[in-house]
């Protein structure tokens, strides 16, 4: 009897598929069911990404600031605030994407291996000692970086 | 400490100043790669930053830029591994780290003596740091 009605009912009864969230709150996708196997992003970075965290990683080295390279002239000459701001505009070193480390930048060898350690901090890299003694000019590390498969 | 001894191997002397030059730099990522580690365990994440550290070990090197003796370097990159190799091993307090590398060379008793510590607000961030 039961069994008879369920059959009956299961026959006339239609639920609508709905759309089902999956755990991220992202609705299920045509491509949402596939799950990346890595914790590593599958998809390579964009260019324009390295290259900006990239500057964002040399800027921000503390010989290179160039705010604070204006304090310490300011110091020095004890200048007067409207000289400050010319100063300012004038003096900042321009962090460009083809950049030298040591012949523009002024930095020394072990400025450099810092910098290429901040890199890989940033971009969970490892780079191995004879890849990483390469490294010495920006193009060089957004090369590198970008063509890394590992790069995040 | 035996520990330290056996974690510690004396490599053999650098023939050049080129290799110890190379060995200096190694050394110097392996302190850096070490930095995660040792903010974790000294638990350093609200007083300083990792690049911070990056810069605190990159001024105890400059501090012997100047030796060119290849046994020299050698002597003191085993040292250096093996302040390394206690830090890492957690031989260490969290205020030694604190003291030595984060609060840095001026440490908490200012070295006030015969320097000029006159009106020059310059000399005087000259005289306490490399970075200001």
């Amino acid at each position: 009897m039961a069994l008879a009605l369920r059959a009956a009912i299961l026959r006339h009864a239609r639920i609508p598929v709905v759309q089902t969230l999956t755990l991220n709150g992202s609705k299920l996708g045509l491509f949402g069911t596939v799950r990346s196997m890595s914790s590593h992003g599958d998809d390579n970075l964009d260019k324009q990404a390295v290259v900006d965290r990239v500057l964002d990683v040399i800027k921000s080295y503390p010989k290179v600031d160039p705010s604070k390279e204006v304090d310490a002239c300011a110091y020095t000459y004890s200048l007067a605030p409207i000289f400050y701001s010319v100063l300012q505009d004038s003096c900042i070193i321009q962090v460009t994407t083809d950049v030298h480390f040591q012949k523009d930048l002024g930095l020394d060898s072990l400025d450099t291996v810092e910098i290429v350690m901040a890199l890989e901090e940033e971009f969970k890299l490892e780079i191995p000692d004879k890849e990483a003694d390469k490294i010495d000019s920006c193009p060089l590390a957004i090369e590198y970086i970008y063509n890394h498969p590992m790069a995040s | 400490m035996s520990f330290t001894l056996r974690s510690v191997k004396v490599p053999p002397n650098s023939v050049s100043l080129e290799e110890a030059r190379s060995r200096t730099f190694e050394f110097f990522r392996s302190a850096c790669r070490s930095i995660p580690t040792i903010m974790e365990i000294y638990n350093l994440y609200d007083i300083v930053n990792p690049s911070q550290l990056r810069s605190a070990i990159a001024s105890q090197f400059r501090k012997n830029a100047h030796i060119t003796n290849p046994k020299v370097i050698d002597m003191l990159l085993f040292k250096g591994m093996e302040e390394l190799n206690n830090i890492t091993e957690h031989a260490k307090q969290r205020h030694h780290i604190i003291g030595q590398y984060v609060v840095g060379n001026q440490g908490l008793v200012q070295d006030s003596g015969s320097k000029d510590q006159g009106s020059s607000e310059f000399l005087k961030n000259f005289y306490s740091g490399n970075y200001f």
